[in-house]
């Protein structure tokens, strides 16, 4: 029987089973390098296609400037400001601002209404087909209509992000607070909890990690909503930068751009993610 | 050995003539009991009786979770208007809040009644931290549920409770989820602190040994619609102290648990339904 298994596996014992097996536990040093390979793969296939001078290259520089002419549009822009006198970090700092008070404004609205609709049937008869309903918003759609209502000021960006962000979150919110498992709540209720209490001591906090798991989420979408609340001409922030590289034709200003926006985006997620560990350690734990 | 029940004592629950309905099903029908104390003791009532039957509801009903269709649930003389921290209830779901520790569980519900019961901080937690030793968890004390085993969590959701001291002690098959060396520790640990602390409890569960074990008096309830079948007194003498093991190697806990058994096989099988209404408890063979 066992030779028979062996056979028929035909697998060399030498070959580690990670590599094959459904569900393969692949060791820690092994996982990271193997997320290193698709990096380089597409650094070194990027650096092959746009080798040479421009005229000889496969890919001309206007499609895939090379990694050389993109890192120069990096000191480029950040030692030569534009006419407003605003350099990269300014623009860095422009965006940060907007995506930060967006998702404030989103969530001081957005948090109350959810745990209301998630702990009280009657909020979530009166609001959950508009929720629903407001989840196929197309959100480009919003960039005409927010500018319709405050031009091209500040606050249209600032709303516009605050839509996109209270959109996505909203229903999750809502859903967070839902799925508190009603246990937690009777055991309140007989240990003398009024309703007031059912909500703070019990719906919210047991709720909190997966909202805050919900906040992280909308903040990554949110943020790549970003380019969308920013291509008013002059109004700075990396979305800015992004549109008037590409009417120029720098294209890699363009590229580098993307790149920052992706990096910070992912540096964020480590944030919410680290964050998440200090603030909820019994969750931590628990695995 | 079968003792009239609740003269010239107190009821502390009361049913009159209860029924409840979810839809077209009745869960409970036209039930009526009392349970009394005297001062300072209340009654371990253990409840067994086929799934379905409306014993979670009838718990459900004096928590003050639902209301009576029909018909009249008191607590201490009082019709119950919902639920309120004079009931403690122990789930057989994990109940422990996660993002707090044992010493915060169980200080839960004193934080909540602080000013109700008028304890300060220090009080509230030495009383907290006494609990927590009788149920065995003082070295477990700053640990978060997702730390503990079942048994850990329902011995942390009995501190929780008992923090409060509640007349009456509603337990909705408690141990149901636990291994049975767990079920028998806490079993024992159960019958130890009502004798220590004494409240009325109203405990369900499925299995007929633990409801003889545990109940100073079992009632054995019939198919939906509920009611009473049977209700038992002193099954067995009194177990505190007594092991589970070595208090169900005796003749006499044996023997009530074939009693019981049969009791519950002929309920089951729906033969009751005649004998029921005689309401003739059988006569337990003389343990003494």
């Amino acid at each position: 029987m066992a030779k028979l298994l062996n056979v028929s596996l035909m697998i060399p014992r030498k070959i580690p089973q990670w590599l094959y097996n459904i569900r393969g536990q692949v060791p820690r040093s092994v996982a990271l390098a193997l997320g290193l390979i698709p990096i380089a793969v597409l650094l070194a296939l990027w650096w092959g296609l746009t080798r040479g001078i421009p005229e000889e290259r496969t890919l001309g520089p206007t499609i895939l400037p090379s990694p050389a002419e993109v890192i120069a549009s990096m000191s480029d822009l950040v030692h030569s400001p534009d006419p407003e006198n605003r350099n990269l970090f300014d623009h860095i700092g422009i965006s940060l601002r907007r995506v930060g008070l967006g998702f404030l404004l989103a969530l001081a609205i957005v948090l109350p209404l959810g745990i209301l609709i998630g702990a009280f049937g009657s909020m979530r008869a009166l609001l959950s087909q508009v929720v629903t309903a407001s989840g196929y918003i197309p959100i480009a759609t919003l960039v005409p209509l927010t500018m319709s209502w405050f031009g091209l000021d500040e606050a249209q960006k600032v709303v516009f992000l605050a839509m996109a962000f209270g959109i996505f979150l909203l229903p999750m919110v809502a859903k967070a607070i839902d799925n508190v498992p009603d246990v937690y709540l009777r055991t309140a209720y007989t240990l003398g909890a009024s309703r007031f209490h059912v909500i703070t001591r019990v719906l919210v906090p047991v709720a909190l990690p997966d909202i805050w798991h919900a906040m992280r989420l909308a903040f990554g979408v949110g943020w790549s909503y970003l380019v969308l609340a920013e291509v008013v001409v002059k109004s700075g922030g990396l979305g800015d930068l992004i549109d008037t590289a590409r009417r120029r034709a720098m294209s890699g200003r363009v590229y580098l751009v993307i790149i920052i926006i992706t990096i910070i985006a992912w540096l964020a997620d480590l944030l919410w993610e680290r964050l998440a560990g200090v603030l909820f350690p019994y969750r931590a734990r628990q695995s | 050995m079968t003792a009239p029940a609740g003269d010239n004592k107190t009821p502390i629950v009361e049913f009159r003539g209860v029924t409840i309905r979810f839809g077209s099903f009745t869960a409970v029908s036209d039930l009526s009991f009392k349970v009394s104390v005297t001062p300072d003791q209340g009654e371990f009532v253990t409840i067994i009786g086929p799934s379905g039957c409306g014993k979670s509801t009838l718990l459900n009903a004096i928590a003050g979770f639902l209301k009576p269709t029909q018909g009249e649930a008191l607590v201490m003389g009082e019709p119950v208007q919902g639920p309120g921290r004079d009931r403690g209830m122990i789930f057989q779901q994990y109940s422990s809040f996660p993002h707090l520790t044992v010493l915060q569980n169980v200080m839960f519900g004193l934080r909540l009644n602080r000013r109700k019961i008028g304890l300060d901080r220090s009080s509230m937690r030495s009383r907290a931290e006494e609990l927590i030793a009788q149920v065995g968890l003082a070295d477990h004390m700053h640990k978060y549920p997702g730390q503990l085993s079942g048994g850990q969590q329902q011995r942390t959701a009995i501190a929780r409770s008992l923090a409060l001291e509640p007349r009456i002690l509603l337990m909705d098959e408690p141990f149901s989820a636990l291994d049975e060396p767990t079920r028998l520790e806490m079993q024992e640990l159960l019958v130890e602190l009502w004798h220590r602390v004494h409240p009325t409890i109203l405990c369900v569960t499925h299995s007929v040994a633990e409801a003889v074990y545990l109940g100073q008096r079992v009632w054995i309830f019939t198919q939906a619609p509920g009611q009473i079948a049977y209700d038992i007194m002193d099954c067995i003498p009194p177990s505190v102290g007594i092991p589970p093991l070595v208090a169900q190697e005796r003749t006499e806990f044996k023997n009530a648990v074939y009693v019981v058994t049969e009791a519950f096989r002929r309920v089951s099988e729906g033969s009751t339904k005649d004998t029921a209404a005689e309401s003739k408890p059988p006569e337990p063979r003389d343990s003494t």
